[in-house]
């Protein structure tokens, strides 16, 4: 919304001393958002008003005219190729030093005296593009310029001065309105300035409307909830025609086109007040009967944007009875509007239910200065003013023009205007610093409140233009004296509080280690994707949609479902960086959802639930070069317990899913719980996703971990060493393909006591050693806890080993 | 015999002085001063024939010029030695600008997670409970309880994702749900933040983001104050910012809290002097706060005749932008590892 510094000034015993700039920081600091300033004028400095004292040809060129120009205090010799150029006319003349924009275009630039084809030219006429004013005046052909003959001035008065361009405007944020319906117009910015520079306010003074008895009026208000009020008044002898300059010049100012003077005047009324106000061509209405009711669903309507709209039952209208003439409060219908030869006219003024309005207006895609007002709530009082002020400014641009029927008011509203019991105490305990009680007493004055105070009490009554949705208790009485009082007057303390340390998040502390785990020790990468994943990836998965939950209005169709693993935008990822990179390791730890369990509570008594989101981490690996990207993912599993200190156990898997490779594939238990799986993805869903690499996953679930670790208390991992040396011995074993670590394992520990730990070290699979078998190569480390081994008693615990892999597992020694 | 060992001791000193290496010093250490055939050992052979007076007085003669020289020689060696050592280690020069090879590749925590982890820590040192919530919330706790009624602009279907099959669920629009859950679980006094990710139905582009994270904050107690919340505020941007970091607060509307403020810190880049990020204006907007609307306080539990408190967000998203200079905010949900890599 804009905001005329000048047209505040009206309101606002402001002296001149106060700049725009400056009210504009006030408003913002307790007010609303300044966007922007524009100061009228501010690049026309050197820019004065001349008049053409004789033009002639030049000499040296057919299109230019060499012109003499009176600027007051001397003549100039000036080139000039507009095509309107001609003798008497008052023009814009840039003298030497001021700043134009060549042809309308480009940066400004100071004029200087020059020779134009070998003539002295000492400043330039111009066209309304080159000084900024082409709003003003719009240029009909290219090489016109302004023409000023209609203004009465003298040679040489400034242009700003000549156009009343001294105005400097405002531009406010709308958003920073919405739950201000005071402030949709001059009248009630002009007050918040009055309260912020503790000038007086002036009443907004308007007279009554003196009734006429030459048309009758009637207005019958079907559904009075969304409509708490309807005025309505007839003129007559109204000739439409162009509005007076002044008039032309306030809305040009607010960035609106004048159209004619009955359609300017409601619109000026509007951005006076805040209370929007419609005018129907009065012989259009059929029986001068005005009909307020809701429209029939499907019921067809043109809006004066030359749009048909489909209306429907939840929408207001303003109809005769024959039909809709207006959708209430958002647009008027082409056929009931002003033109030139309307002669009466009927001037609505009224209050609509601000849901309603702004639910039709969303319904229909229309939003209007006028819905952008009612759909914050206006105070119904002021269609009264604001009727009695368009008639007001009717009567005096019109001669001829009267009132032609009574005033029809139809009204059914109650405001709460309390009045709120307010305590200094209350005040002082909210803000946390004592305020003047003149002060509090001032600015709730000032705003419009009605203060009775009794000691340290006050009971404060709301004005009607706030009592709408925007007042209604103590603490918003605290907001209105702090805000003015200035928050930056409100000195800032540190609150205390008994030291007792904060429960700890348990899960976030478990996502912290695994995502440093992941990132500092095994160099992958974390990424952040979005919840959503499309149908083309779940289908590609192999995955069925019925698992998925679904957005009612997803943003675009292509990402409508909501996650349940971490899994499809991770291998998107990798699809978008392997071009880049030989090897890509990331991971990423968020929320999913599940369509089969239940979670957290949806409303406060837990009758109904959501569902299940459990914290996840998936771990992705690929690499162009490695085959088995399992054993990465494999590695990320063991970093990870063995970063928290914890024990898993992997299992095989028979369930598989489409998307996992089914013998590269396996469960991952820890305490009583399944966490997760360990797998490579199936290498024709990679391909399908367009990954050529194999991808090694890792799929957790950090909710389900957390409670695993919880469970975990006081485990001791320490145990003394023996103080004697060991004796290592490392031996390579030819084995079946089948033959499994895991059994090798379990038979060999604690077949000796001597024997303290057997590790794997590394296994060969390959041409040299046949297709069925593998290479195994295990460390054994021999020990006694109370001396030192001779060799004989370790060669029979190794032979012991040995026999049992021979024996158990048909292991043949390398 | 006195006089002979003052003139090896002067006449040894002399030959040190213009020894020029290691062998020498050798040489010279035999001439004078080896065991066999050396000119002091000589010279001390005829010891014996002296009175046991005189004896007593070479004796102790010779020791004397015996250790001078034995310290003159040994020092001579160590300014060889170390000479010699210099240029072994010469030798062994590195090219010091060369990096430690092979390469070692590094992993990449996100940015957002950085900026969460620092103000998570932070806030846990002033006595903040750290809190999560569900992402797709119930329209109870996400509009309802915080007091924005059914007709409010922010539920329409153009700021808010809905669920399909079930109207009364939507992706949380921000983290304020959270508020109100905390409340009803742990009641006053109270101090917690919630981090977390955030929904809006909007287009996205350079500037927006349909996916945002965002640092909900409450305190809640008998006398919690505005001048608390500035407070409170004001460590948060001096943490951020700088010890010299000031805040500004302007008035904005929030229903769940009364008054609402939006939340400013002076500029890091240009110091509140204006310049291209604060678009001139020296402050830089990082977020809303105000003090909890008693609606707000009453639905979840907490006596408003007693309690009161205030509630603030972050856009933890804008920080993380702020501080690493990034200016599309698309980059940090794209997985591209030529954005990622870089934290």
């Amino acid at each position: 919304m804009l905001i005329s510094y000048n047209w505040l000034k009206k309101y606002v015993n402001l002296s001149d001393s106060i700049t725009a700039e400056e009210v504009a920081a006030k408003l913002k600091a307790s007010t609303v958002e300044v966007e922007n300033i524009e100061v009228q004028g501010k690049n026309l400095e050197n820019i004065v008003v001349g008049k053409i004292l004789s033009e002639s040809k030049h000499p040296n060129a057919d299109k230019l005219r060499l012109c003499k120009v009176d600027v007051g205090n001397e003549q100039l010799q000036i080139v000039c190729g507009g095509s309107n150029v001609k003798s008497g006319m008052l023009v814009v003349l840039a003298k030497v030093g001021a700043k134009v924009k060549w042809h309308g275009e480009g940066e400004l630039i100071e004029l200087k005296p020059t020779k134009i084809r070998d003539v002295e030219s000492s400043g330039m006429i111009c066209a309304s593009t080159e000084i900024g004013l082409a709003e003003m005046f719009p240029l009909k052909d290219e090489k016109e310029i302004v023409d000023l003959s209609h203004l009465k001035v003298k040679p040489g008065t400034a242009l700003s001065v000549a156009l009343g361009l001294n105005d400097a405007i405002l531009e406010i944020d709308n958003k920073s309105l919405s739950n201000r319906p005071d402030l949709w117009g001059h009248y009630g910015i002009a007050r918040e300035v009055a309260v912020l520079f503790n000038k007086t306010f002036k009443e907004y003074k308007v007279g009554k409307i003196k009734p006429g008895k030459e048309i009758n009026i009637k207005v019958e208000v079907q559904n009075i909830k969304l409509c708490p009020r309807y005025m309505a008044v007839a003129m007559s002898g109204i000739k439409v025609g162009p509005s007076p300059e002044w008039l032309k010049k306030s809305l040009l100012a607010m960035g609106h086109r004048s159209i004619n003077n009955i359609v300017d005047i409601t619109n000026y009324v509007m951005m006076d007040l805040g209370q929007p106000l419609h005018a129907f061509d009065a012989t259009k209405i059929t029986n001068g009967k005005i009909v307020v009711r809701t429209a029939k669903d499907g019921e067809e309507f043109v809006t004066l944007d030359k749009e048909k709209r489909k209306l429907s039952s939840s929408m207001l209208v303003i109809a005769d009875e024959a039909k809709a003439l207006a959708v209430a409060g958002v647009m008027g219908g082409l056929d009931s509007g002003i033109n030139d030869q309307t002669t009466s006219i009927i001037f609505e003024s009224a209050n609509f239910d601000a849901s309603s309005i702004r639910s039709t207006s969303t319904k229909l895609g229309l939003r209007s200065d006028s819905s952008a007002r009612f759909e914050k709530s206006l105070d119904p009082n002021l269609t009264a003013i604001a009727l009695q002020k368009a008639v007001e400014l009717v009567l005096a641009d019109c001669v001829g023009a009267k009132v032609a029927s009574k005033v029809v008011d139809e009204s059914k509203f109650s405001l709460k205007q309390g009045p709120i019991a307010l305590s200094t105490e209350f005040l002082e305990k909210k803000i946390g610093v004592k305020l003047p009680k003149k002060e509090v007493v001032r600015i709730l004055e000032q705003l419009g409140f009605e203060v009775k105070s009794k000691g340290e009490e006050f009971s404060v009554k709301i004005p009607s233009w706030r009592a709408t949705k925007d007042i209604s208790i103590p603490e918003d009485l605290v907001e209105e004296i702090v805000r003015i009082y200035g928050y930056d007057k409100v000195s800032a303390t540190m609150p205390t509080f008994s030291i007792v340390p904060p429960t700890e998040h348990r899960l976030r502390k478990l996502e912290r280690t695994v995502k440093n785990i992941l990132a500092n020790s095994l160099a992958y990468t974390e990424v952040y994707n979005y919840s959503f994943v499309s149908g083309g990836q779940i289908e590609k998965m192999g995955d069925s949609l019925s698992k998925y939950i679904e957005l009612d209005n997803p943003l675009s169709k292509e990402k409508p479902y909501l996650r349940r693993n971490l899994l499809l935008n991770l291998l998107e990822n990798i699809k978008n960086n392997i071009e880049n990179y030989p090897e890509v390791k990331i991971f990423e730890v968020g929320k999913v959802f599940s369509t089969k369990e239940n979670g957290s509570r949806a409303d406060s008594n837990g009758d109904s639930l959501l569902p299940r989101q459990d914290s996840w981490v998936a771990v992705a690996y690929a690499n162009k070069k490695d085959s088995t990207p399992f054993w990465q993912a494999k590695q990320a599993l063991e970093s990870i317990f063995s970063g928290l200190n914890a024990d898993f156990r992997v299992v095989p898997h028979d369930k598989v899913q489409p998307w996992e490779h089914p013998s590269r594939l396996a469960l991952v238990h820890s305490g009583d719980q399944t966490l997760g799986v360990l797998c490579e993805i199936s290498p024709d869903v990679s391909e399908a996703m367009g990954i050529e690499q194999r991808v090694g996953v890792l799929q957790l679930n950090l909710s389900l971990l957390e409670e695993v670790l919880s469970k975990q208390v006081g485990k001791s991992n320490y145990k003394p060493s023996s103080a004697y040396p060991d004796v290592v011995r490392d031996l390579a074993v030819l084995v079946k393909k089948n033959i499994s670590h895991k059994d090798i394992l379990s038979a060999l520990t604690g077949s000796d006591p001597l024997l303290k730990s057997v590790s794997l070290f590394d296994v060969y699979e390959g041409k040299n050693i046949g297709a069925e078998y593998k290479s195994m190569a295990y460390r054994f480390v021999y020990q006694h806890n109370e001396r030192t081994l001779v060799t004989e008693e370790v060669d029979k615990a190794h032979a012991a080993v040995i026999k049992i892999l021979k024996e158990k597992f048909g292991a043949e020694i390398r | 015999m006195q006089e002979k060992l003052k003139q090896l001791k002067t006449e040894a000193l002399l030959a040190l002085k213009s020894i020029k290496d290691k062998a020498q010093l050798e040489e010279l250490e035999v001439r004078f001063l080896g065991r066999k055939g050396g000119e002091l050992t000589e010279l001390l052979k005829g010891l014996k024939d002296l009175s046991d007076d005189a004896k007593r007085e070479v004796g102790q003669l010779a020791n004397e010029v015996k250790t001078s020289l034995e310290e003159a020689v040994s020092a001579k060696k160590k300014e060889f030695s170390k000479i010699e050592m210099a240029g072994l280690l010469e030798k062994e020069s590195l090219d010091i600008s060369q990096p430690a090879l092979p390469p070692k590749s590094f992993g990449h925590l996100h940015p957002n997670t950085i900026i969460q982890n620092d103000l998570e820590d932070f806030f846990t040192s002033m006595g903040f409970m750290v809190l999560d919530g569900p992402e797709l919330e119930s329209e109870y706790y996400n509009f309802s309880a915080l007091n924005i009624p059914p007709d409010h602009p922010a539920r329409d279907m153009q700021d808010t994702f809905y669920i399909k099959n079930h109207t009364d669920w939507v992706m949380r629009t921000h983290t304020s749900p959270v508020q109100v859950r905390a409340m009803q679980k742990y009641g006053a006094p109270l101090r917690m933040i919630v981090p977390g990710k955030c929904f809006r139905n909007e287009a996205t582009d350079v500037r927006h983001e349909h996916t945002f994270y965002q640092l909900e904050g409450v305190v809640i107690d008998k006398d919690i104050s505005f001048a608390h919340m500035k407070g409170v505020l004001e460590s948060v941007a001096k943490h951020l910012y700088g010890p010299d970091t000031k805040i500004n607060m302007r008035p904005k509307f929030y229903p769940f809290v009364e008054p609402g403020v939006n939340l400013e810190v002076t500029c890091f880049v240009c110091q509140g002097k204006g310049c291209r990020l604060c678009k001139q204006s020296g402050w830089l907007e990082i977020g809303g706060a105000g003090m909890i609307h008693p609606n707000v306080l009453r639905e979840s539990g907490i006596d408003t005749k007693v309690n009161q408190g205030f509630a603030f967000g972050f856009g933890l998203t804008r920080l993380v932008m702020l501080k690493y200079g990034i200016e599309d905010v698309r980059l940090l949900e794209s997985g591209n590892m030529k954005f990622l890599e870089q934290f």
